[in-house]
């Protein structure tokens, strides 16, 4: 995350003069040179305590998610805001402990759900709450695909040491993004093959007030389609995953869809050369941190806080809480009974 | 039995583990070259280990206490001939009698001739280099087997289908696009096994008491042609034969400069040789390659086209095999029967099919 994503966001932001790269904390001294070589003024150092920032500035937080909790804890005790990496602790326990903590600090915790800074998914909430093409009525997600994430170490399969599979993994950003854009669901079912470690297939059916239904398959094992597709009264949206600016339409009645491409605001005078492409996926994530630091300078409100954070994980954790076994009709008899036995223990 | 599998996250590889794990028969020990290739063996609570297939001493280590290895791993061609040897070593400094070792019946080519059994000779000829690889790699196996004193058998199945299989995948894809074809009204011979088959064959090497330092062809129990592969995939889908698109020329695939090249590259003693280029020769040679033939421009002035098939060379040979090759030898030395008859392996290939695209679907 941190080479990948904050890396490029900081040197963005640096070179405008927006942020200024204090320190550079992981034990590894390996894990820290790529950005010790893009910011080499800011101190590097092994551990948190070794931090010496000035008050008020921002952490942020990218480590294996069980670290989440005592480090926004110290940041936030001396003095420091947070933006914390999704998903925002192991457990929403932690993450109330969290923030708490900010909370009697009064600092700010804001998560990395960037995805809601897509164009594409504020479109996709405005469609939602102000029913453009009337009524929701039912949406698939499908997201995922063979697992590839190059910095995965063998900790992130093992279940003592990461609570959950591509519920967690992925499902954190899917998750949000459906309560953010819905609210919570009436009634769900969630099921996974998880047989005695962590699942690689979920499936989440999901009733909301109103009638609207919905189906989640995510997938570390098998390439899915990636998309998002939503049935309205007068309707079809589809989506596809990490699409920052980009919308399929198929208004009923109407003889095609519109594959779209997603620009500025238009007014009656807005000239075509002033027309431009809405942000992009990396400067979504680039708009996330602008955002962040808008908010700790007085300049805003934070679109993701701890609150908002919590709420994915929470209902995930139902989820795994009233998990089920997913039938995985290849199997033999005896196969599938010693799953059930192996899920449910 | 405490059985290590190697290329554990792979189609073959994973669904052995579920079936050793679920079926209790074997303590498995799935081996992984990276970390993101556990996402699959990881929804058990199993032992895992990180290991090479190319690399003898990350591999030993993650044989230790194993007591059978089953070799499922994947490569290119260079890498398929070069991992006997790293196996085999790899077992003899683990204290590993036994390997099983997955070869493949295009040893025989696709087109397999009339006739042929595993006493048939094997030549390095063929048209495609992964073949030839093959050939290279289970000699190179035996090899090594007696060369370590191990207890060696190798497996050689044909089209080998079930979940996470390309042949349901790409078959399905096919349908979907229109673009499924058969040649010769799909007379040729399929030379299926069903997964499960194949891990039948694979159980029987683990607990066999004869037969090393033998292949052994293994199939379905059935002879399916090519149409019965695709009539049935057709009604499991929903679709209909008549969409299929009926050749009765199958294409030259004449070699073009640039596969040359690559298949040049792939030889051995040429990969032996790269290291001492120098990078920005390497990387320049690439970039004419890219460039040799490039696509043609579009043309404005057109109709979209009819949905074309899409005729690989593999797949046009293995569309003109005329021979089902037996698993006498198979049957007789290791006791093999194939469990899962054709009509339930495909209901459950397809089964899988539907879990895998629920949601693309609806």
């Amino acid at each position: 995350m941190s080479q990948q994503f904050y890396l490029p966001t900081l040197r963005v932001l640096a070179q405008r003069n927006e942020v200024q790269v204090q320190a550079l904390v992981d034990p590894a001294a390996s894990a820290r040179t790529p950005l010790a070589q893009a910011f080499p003024g800011a101190h590097q150092v092994e551990s948190l305590a070794q931090v010496k920032a000035t008050e008020g500035a921002l952490a942020i937080i990218a480590t294996p998610p069980r670290f989440h909790q005592p480090q926004t804890i110290e940041c936030v005790e001396r003095g420091w805001h947070v933006l914390c990496e999704k998903p925002m602790a192991s457990t929403s326990n932690e993450c109330a402990e969290m923030i708490a903590a900010a909370k009697k600090a009064n600092r700010l915790l804001a998560v990395g759900l960037y995805k809601r800074f897509f164009p594409s998914s504020q479109y996709l909430k405005a469609l939602i709450s102000e029913g453009q093409l009337g009524t929701l009525r039912s949406f698939t997600v499908s997201e995922g695909g063979p697992f590839r994430w190059p910095a995965a170490s063998p900790s992130f399969f093992n279940k003592t040491q990461t609570p959950g599979g591509v519920l967690l993994d992925v499902g954190v950003h899917v998750l949000d993004l459906l309560i953010w854009w819905l609210g919570e669901p009436e009634t769900y079912r969630y099921s996974d093959d998880a047989m005695g470690g962590l699942e690689t297939n979920s499936r989440l059916e999901l009733n909301y007030h109103g009638g609207a239904r919905g189906l989640v398959r995510l997938s570390r094992d098998w390439a899915t389609t990636n998309q998002y597709r939503f049935v309205f009264d007068r309707g079809v949206v589809t989506w596809k995953v990490n699409d920052a600016n980009g919308l399929t339409i198929q208004i009923a009645g109407t003889p095609t869809g519109l594959r779209s491409q997603l620009v500025t605001p238009l007014t009656p005078a807005t000239p075509d050369s002033e027309i431009r492409p809405a942000p992009t996926n990396p400067q979504s994530f680039i708009h996330q941190l602008r955002s962040v630091v808008a908010a700790i300078r007085g300049e805003g409100t934070l679109l993701v806080d701890g609150e908002e954070g919590m709420r994915s994980l929470r209902f995930i954790e139902t989820c795994y809480a009233n998990r089920t076994l997913l039938p995985q009709p290849w199997f033999t008899p005896t196969e599938a009974t010693r799953a059930t036995q192996l899920a449910a223990s | 039995m405490k059985v290590a599998i190697i290329g554990a996250n792979g189609f073959i590889g994973s669904r052995l583990v579920e079936h050793f794990h679920l079926g209790g028969t074997h303590q498995v020990v799935p081996v992984v070259r990276k970390p993101a290739s556990l996402a699959l063996p990881a929804r058990f609570a199993v032992e895992w280990r990180l290991g090479d297939a190319l690399d003898q001493t990350s591999l030993a280590q993650a044989l230790q206490g194993c007591e059978v290895v089953v070799h499922a791993a994947i490569g290119d061609p260079v890498q398929i001939e070069r991992m006997p040897e790293v196996l085999c070593a790899a077992c003899a400094v683990a204290g590993i009698k036994r390997v099983v070792y997955l070869s493949s019946a295009s040893v025989h080519g696709q087109a397999i001739a009339p006739d042929t059994t595993e006493a048939t000779p094997l030549h390095t000829k063929h048209s495609l280099e992964y073949n030839n690889a093959k050939v290279r790699a289970e000699t190179s196996f035996f090899s090594e087997c007696r060369k370590y004193q191990l207890e060696g058998y190798a497996l050689r199945p044909g089209v080998v289908y079930g979940p996470r299989s390309r042949w349901i995948a790409d078959l399905a894809a096919e349908f979907a696009t229109d673009r499924a074809w058969l040649y010769d009204e799909g007379r040729g011979i399929c030379n299926s096994i069903y997964v499960d088959n194949l891990v039948h064959a694979i159980e029987r090497c683990v607990s066999a008491t004869s037969g090393a330092g033998e292949p052994y062809l293994v199939g379905d129990a059935e002879t399916v042609t090519w149409a019965d592969f695709y009539t049935k995939s057709a009604e499991l889908l929903g679709r209909a034969m008549e969409q299929v698109h009926r050749v009765n020329e199958l294409p030259a695939f004449e070699r073009t400069f640039r596969d040359k090249v690559e298949n040049t590259v792939a030889q051995p003693w040429v990969q032996s040789l790269l290291p001492a280029v120098p990078f920005k020769l390497k990387r320049a040679t690439k970039t004419l390659l890219a460039s040799w033939n490039p696509p043609p421009p579009p043309e404005a002035w057109s109709l979209p086209g009819q949905p074309a098939p899409h005729i690989t060379e593999e797949m046009a040979l293995l569309q003109q095999c005329r021979w089902k090759f037996p698993h006498e030898r198979a049957a007789r030395t290791l006791g093999y029967a194939p469990p899962v008859s054709f009509e339930e392996a495909m209901r459950r290939s397809f089964a899988w099919y539907r879990f895998a695209t629920e949601a693309d679907v609806i």
